[in-house]
């Protein structure tokens, strides 16, 4: 497992090079933006179940033959697994986020999920629209602009403590890492 | 590689659990240290040729026999391998810096030293003195600020102690 630091490490050995001038600029803004990346991290983690449950939900909306007899969240204890699978790759999501870096989402989510799922039997098209969904309200906690959706006179959904917007270079790293997740499974 | 990010993210994994709030507060510790271990892997990245060539010019000042026949440095191309060596482990300690751990040093650098130093029959206090010396010649603010000195000093002192 790497962060952005031992990945600029390991580049670096591989030329026999000591780390100077322009590859500690890239190491600066990590530093520079650290707290805003422990707040982006904050947000994923604190809201994670609201985040699982509402990308499952949203999925099954769109495709209730899934809670149907024969479909794949049919009885409860594959819904739990379902509810299970989608924690884990956001909990993966929020280590990569944290560390700058996705050395630890891919290897140790990523490789060989796709087979995993196929020989299962879990309709990957279905795992990559909850992860689409996690990544739309994960980066809407994120940057704080996440809303009541449907429902304008809602006022209770949950709101960081953060500037709006001041998470904004986070949030396209976040969605990269989901990007990751879904291209890993299609 | 171990850093304080991957140890923390290592632990969490384990226990199946997202990041904590303790775990961001050691996140948040090593990026506080961060600007001054940056600015010392810098330093040293700018001046590591001089600072190798001064640490191996110190060690073989100090024990000038190595360079007699039959001794580790008895020719021009053993000499030079001392001076490669030097610069790897100061390549090693600019690693270390940059990633605020000793990570890079012990999978690099120390690990099976001790056998190799003795199947080549090669003296590890001429590396101890050389580092000694780059230590104790490092100064502040001439080199670089003090509590990016204190950093570098102290991955210094740990490999001295691992040769040692």
């Amino acid at each position: 497992m790497l962060d952005a630091f031992s990945r600029a490490v390991v580049s670096a050995d591989s030329k026999n090079a000591a780390i100077g001038g322009n590859g500690l600029a890239a190491l600066r803004a990590y530093v520079a933006e650290g707290n805003k990346r422990l707040d982006a991290v904050n947000a994923i983690s604190s809201n994670a179940s609201c985040i699982v449950s509402d990308a499952v939900t949203g999925m099954i909306c769109e495709n209730t033959g899934l809670i149907q007899a024969g479909g794949n969240c049919y009885p409860n204890r594959r819904m739990a697994a379902c509810l299970r699978d989608g924690e884990i790759v956001l909990r993966y999501i929020s280590y990569a986020l944290l560390a700058g870096d996705s050395s630890v989402l891919d290897d140790r989510c990523l490789n060989g999920l796709k087979e995993t799922y196929i020989a299962l039997g879990v309709p990957l098209q279905s795992a990559a629209r909850a992860v689409a969904i996690m990544k739309a309200s994960s980066t809407a906690h994120i940057n704080e602009t996440n809303t009541s959706g449907t429902n304008p006179d809602e006022t209770r959904f949950r709101k960081m403590e953060t500037i709006k917007g001041d998470c904004s270079a986070l949030v396209a790293e976040a969605a990269s890492y989901f990007d990751r997740v879904a291209s890993a499974l299609a | 590689m171990k850093s304080v990010v991957t140890t923390v993210v290592t632990a969490a994994d384990a226990a199946g659990r997202f990041p904590s709030q303790n775990d961001l507060e050691a996140v948040q510790g090593n990026i506080q240290r961060a600007t001054a271990r940056l600015e010392a892997a810098e330093k040293l990245a700018l001046g590591m040729d001089a600072v190798v060539k001064e640490a191996g010019d110190a060690c073989f000042k100090k024990y000038p026999y190595l360079k007699q026949a039959g001794e580790a440095g008895s020719n021009q191309t053993k000499v030079d391998k001392c001076y490669r060596d030097l610069g790897h482990y100061m390549r090693l300690i600019n690693y270390c810096l940059v990633v605020g751990g000793t990570g890079p040093l012990d999978e690099w650098g120390i690990a099976g030293a001790r056998e190799v130093y003795r199947t080549l029959n090669l003296p590890t206090a001429a590396y101890v003195e050389a580092l000694t010396y780059t230590r104790d010649r490092a100064c502040s603010p001439r080199d670089m600020s003090p509590q990016a000195l204190n950093e570098l000093k102290s991955y210094l002192d740990y490999a001295i102690n691992s040769l040692s």
